[in-house]
């Protein structure tokens, strides 16, 4: 059908959780989209992910129905997820709570490139390393 | 008084927003909503009221502020304010009322009990992933285009839907008498809700039947019949594509509705319905949209509203 996108919402939300609850509710009830529809087909999709966050860009027409595509998990996830830590650093400029390799860095930034606004790889990198950074992951060369 | 909830809003250079996810993750808050503004992200997320007090707030942005410092990108702009919570499962119904289109058409949603006593034909639905809930002018040119062929003779035609979305004019066919209706669409969503649209409506299955697929499923699923007409409410460049196929899948006196178009694209249209030997019997045009009505045969003897 004629498709004219009138906004695009992307959301990082618990695999299989999602509920009318902030931010799902207010980010597309003022869209007028179905919300219910919405959290049925997102926790469908994403329930062999449980644990993980999946963020999910969704696509609003000008008659208020919807589609999305699901994104890669954010790269605090994969950090910690390759670090084998629950949580990052309370204080990560004084602390460093794990730590990941470069090879592993390349993984993640390779994962998240066709999310991350990033040219290339050597860019991606910097991002995620930052993020590291900031949650107390340092990098071993 | 109900419970209310801090919305976090956060402004940040786009090479921020990996380590702003995690860090308001950390926060406690559950997800983040973000839209692109000015090439940037606008992210916003959520904590209820009383699970933080506003010195936890003020934290959070020096953190904030922090952590762009150590990626060498520029500060965040970062507010927060409190919003009443509502009931969001619910509260998006308020932009769906019933909707007349066309002569003899209400569009009703789902949730809404019906009427004692309407004269238009009903059409339930409930609006939800699949495109085609009546309010778009494609859809509703349709509506109306199907009102202006199915005015007589209705009984003896057997339509094809391509594209069907919701299954709002496939299900719109059959309300107005139509013999037989074949719906298919591509995206498996959009058949799922056209067959629940279809139970909504308590419309026979085997008077609609919805097909995932292209032309080549549904000439399958008819048992390579010829249509009476042909419905394809999609998009100019998948009309223009799909149209070479009409002439495998339709007779002589066939005709056919073409949406999904925008006004600039019309001639594109024209040119390839007439350079394949069809009439444009009519172009209806709504906004930014239009709607060709066409047929296969040379002959004028049908009833064809002006634009």
């Amino acid at each position: 059908m004629a498709k004219k996108v009138v906004a695009l919402i992307k959301l990082a939300l618990p695999a299989g959780k999602a509920n009318p609850a902030p931010p799902v509710g207010p980010a597309l009830g003022q869209h007028g989209v179905n919300i219910m529809a919405f959290c049925k087909e997102y926790n469908a999709k994403t329930a062999d992910k449980a644990g993980l966050v999946i963020p999910v860009e969704i696509s609003v027409f000008e008659d208020r129905s919807f589609t999305f595509i699901l994104k890669t998990p954010p790269a605090s996830v994969l950090i910690k997820k390759a670090a084998g830590i629950d949580k990052g650093a309370s204080e990560p400029n004084k602390q460093k709570v794990a730590t990941i390799t470069r090879e592993q860095l390349k993984e993640i930034a390779q994962t998240k490139m066709p999310d991350l606004n990033a040219n290339d790889i050597d860019a991606a990198m910097k991002i995620v390393a930052g993020t590291a950074k900031n949650m107390g992951v340092a990098i071993a060369d | 008084m109900s419970n209310r909830w801090w919305e976090i809003v956060i402004f940040c250079d786009p090479v921020l927003e990996e380590s702003v996810f995690w860090r308001l993750e950390k926060f406690g808050c559950s997800g983040t909503a973000t839209q692109i503004k000015e090439n940037c992200p606008l992210i916003k997320a959520y904590i209820p009221e009383i699970a933080v007090r506003l010195l936890d707030l003020a934290a959070l942005s020096l953190w904030l502020n922090q952590d762009a410092i150590l990626m060498e990108a520029s500060s965040p702009q970062i507010q927060w304010h409190l919003i009443d919570e509502e009931d969001w499962a619910s509260s998006w119904k308020q932009y769906w009322q019933p909707t007349k289109i066309g002569d003899r058409f209400l569009v009703y949603p789902a949730w809404l009990e019906m009427p004692t006593e309407e004269e238009r034909l009903i059409l339930r639905l409930d609006p939800g992933t699949a495109f085609g809930t009546g309010s778009h002018p494609t859809t509703q040119l349709c509506l109306e285009s199907l009102e202006m062929r199915l005015y007589e003779n209705a009984e003896a035609q057997t339509i094809a839907d391509i594209g069907c979305g919701s299954g709002i004019l496939s299900i719109g066919s059959v309300l107005l008498g139509a013999k037989k209706v074949y719906g298919v669409d591509t995206d498996p969503l959009a058949v799922k809700a056209s067959r629940s649209n279809c139970q909504l409506n308590q419309i026979d299955r085997q008077r609609l039947v919805i097909t995932q697929g292209s032309i080549e499923e549904l000439m399958e699923e008819s048992g390579h019949q010829a249509f009476d007409g042909v419905i394809c409410n999609i998009l100019a460049e998948t009309v223009i594509d799909l149209f070479p196929l009409f002439d495998l899948c339709t007779h002589e006196d066939s005709w056919a509705i073409l949406s999904g178009i925008l006004l600039d694209q019309a001639q594109a249209i024209a040119d390839i319905v007439e350079g394949q030997g069809w009439t444009v019997a009519a172009l209806w045009k709504r906004k930014d949209w239009c709607c060709f009505n066409v047929r296969r045969s040379e002959h004028v003897g049908k009833r064809v509203r002006p634009t």
